[in-house]
């Protein structure tokens, strides 16, 4: 495996700074009001109230970029827990079902019961999100470890494909909340403002934390289950807390912006060919190369067909799918 | 009266593989688990060391159930050398062998100096120093062995629980673990290991039990254990006991 031989620290700050170009880029570029550079930092630490620029800055792009790091960050940690967990280099949210499981509880409680509001369709997508990576894990038998990927994988992909049937017969049932459904579905950053930052970072924040936490612990499973317990882990309290901790994460970022899929598949890999095999240090690059990648593909989801937009989730599976594929053929599953 | 089975049966899928068993495993010594293959050591040894739990019965340690007591405390005291490892992808060999201390690190497995001359001390004594910047996954399987070994000794227990530790080694390298478990057992550390080497097993352990089916046939010291009779009805060989002319102890030659 190829990795660039910089200190973890150089690694972080590295990231830290193509992080906050990124973001930065995304503040003021693709447009239609104008905004210059100058204008996104202005109205960040100085903001000129007369200024159109500055106040599309300020109540649009930042909540958007902030929402896209979180989101980011959250998804790259899910995928490497449940990689983690499963042992399983194809694990993530989109492929074990938890996407589209997330997507048919949202789009169930929106469609049948649209009064519950916001919280009502995070709560069903957390839910909905649970109940599908709950009926994969004992399809595929991923209790047992070791070497059923691809029983793990195929279980995934069996759950995604009824969740997704199911999701289509609600929409077609319930026809006035399709376009939001829609929207939702393919994931994008377009609605993320202030009053989404602020339900969000709190989650965001508990479970980046709580992973940060079960980090060391992974370690002790890439040794296998027996070598595991046998170091003291007590293997039941962490699968069910690393699946608690994945649903916290997966579910707040989707219930803010929709199944943005592949982040979680793509980014763990890119981080351990950074960063090496301990999670305490790939863990936290994964974090950030998540949040860039979002963020990225906010941006050009802007650019595309620049002025409307395409959903970032979009982008993000023309990214995935072929990087996907190339995993499939260079692991022997 | 340290490790004990009582009335222990432990299978997979419903199926009893280990049945019934009462067992005292005796403190101080180096204990050989002997028997052909499928009659349940590896599964008698993985309930010891709690990786499997019981289906009926119990396994004590120091007077308390096993699974009754908290796993990291555990882990101090019982280390088990599974007999089949993965190949982990990216890992050195120091660092896997620094796991072996996660028992006594903290959460965050911070290795202290302590932790460090103890796995020292442990790649020198499995010969492995010079391995130590390698990644496990390119080793041949008898220094993954090793390594694995390593691991296993830095978590520092009273008690090893070593399943077939000499698979893929060398004969050099297998004599020189059973010199390196003597050693240790003169340390204090009582060693109980499954060995598919019967003549090997006379010569370097105290006490052998001896199992079938499921149930533990005889046990004792090399000299009672290891006879014409008990060759025929365990393992059907037809077989002659004389001495080894070095070591002084008994030794099957098939007939």
């Amino acid at each position: 495996m190829i990795s660039i031989r910089l200190p973890f620290v150089g690694q972080c700050l590295a990231l830290l700074l193509l992080l906050f170009i990124c973001s930065w880029i995304s503040l003021f570029s693709w447009s239609v009001i104008t905004i210059t550079p100058m204008d996104a930092l202005h109205a960040l630490y100085d903001m000129n109230a007369e200024s159109i620029a500055q106040h599309i800055v300020h109540d649009l792009r930042l909540p958007r970029v902030l929402v896209g790091i979180m989101v980011g960050a959250n998804l790259a940690a899910a995928g490497v827990i449940m990689q983690g967990l499963t042992q399983n280099p194809l694990a993530s949210p989109s492929v074990l079902g938890i996407n589209a499981g997330a997507a048919l509880g949202m789009a169930t409680v929106s469609s049948i019961a649209p009064w519950f509001g916001l919280l009502g369709t995070s709560v069903a997508a957390i839910i909905g999100g649970g109940i599908a990576w709950a009926f994969v894990m004992l399809l595929g038998s991923a209790w047992r470890g070791g070497n059923e990927h691809g029983r793990l994988v195929l279980a995934g992909v069996a759950i995604s494909a009824l969740c997704a049937a199911l999701t289509k017969a609600v929409i077609i049932i319930a026809e006035d909340q399709a376009a939001g459904v829609l929207t939702w579905l393919a994931g994008s950053l377009a609605d993320a403002r202030w009053q989404t930052f602020d339900s969000f970072w709190p989650v965001c924040l508990i479970g980046l934390l709580g992973a940060m936490l079960i980090a060391p612990t992974l370690n002790l499973l890439q040794l296998g289950d027996d070598n595991a317990r046998n170091l003291g882990v007590s293997l039941m309290w962490v699968k069910l807390g690393g699946s608690f901790l994945v649903l916290l994460l997966v579910g707040s970022a989707i219930s803010s912006v929709g199944a943005i899929g592949f982040v979680g598949l793509l980014v763990p890999h890119m981080a351990r060919m950074l960063a090496g095999q301990d999670h305490r240090k790939f863990l936290p690059i994964a974090m950030m190369l998540g949040a860039c990648l979002v963020v990225l593909s906010d941006t050009v989801s802007r650019a595309i067909i620049y002025p409307a937009e395409t959903p970032a989730g979009a982008i993000l599976a023309l990214i995935g799918a072929p990087f996907f594929i190339y995993l499939v053929r260079k692991r022997t599953l | 009266m340290s490790l004990s089975t009582h009335n222990l049966s432990v299978g997979y899928h419903d199926k009893a593989i280990v049945k019934q068993v009462d067992l005292t495993i005796p403190e101080g010594r180096i204990i050989a688990l002997l028997g052909p293959n499928g009659c349940g050591k590896s599964t008698l040894l993985k309930a010891m060391a709690r990786i499997l739990s019981p289906m009926e019965g119990q396994v004590h340690w120091q007077g308390k159930n096993l699974h009754s007591i908290a796993s990291k405390k555990l882990a101090q005291q019982l280390a088990l050398l599974p007999q089949t490892q993965p190949i982990p992808e990216g890992i050195k060999v120091k660092d896997l062998v620094a796991y072996g201390r996660s028992p006594y690190t903290g959460f965050w497995g911070r290795i202290n100096k302590d932790d460090q001359v103890i796995i020292d001390k442990m790649m020198e004594e499995t010969g492995i120093t010079e391995l130590a910047d390698q990644l496990v996954s390119e080793l041949s399987g008898g220094q993954r062995q090793r390594v694995w070994l390593a691991m296993t000794l830095a978590q520092d227990t009273p008690y090893l629980l070593l399943d077939e530790p000499t698979t893929y080694m060398d004969l050099s390298h297998q004599v020189e673990l059973m010199h390196l478990l003597r050693k240790l057992n003169l340390q204090g550390k009582t060693i109980i290991t499954v060995l598919h080497d019967i003549n090997q097993a006379a010569r370097y352990c105290d006490h052998l039990i001896v199992m079938k089916e499921g149930e533990i046939i005889t046990q004792g010291s090399p000299e009672s254990v290891l006879t014409q009779t008990m060759l025929k009805n365990v393992f059907s060989l037809d077989a002659q006991i004389h001495q080894d002319p070095i070591a002084k102890t008994p030794m099957c030659v098939v007939e």
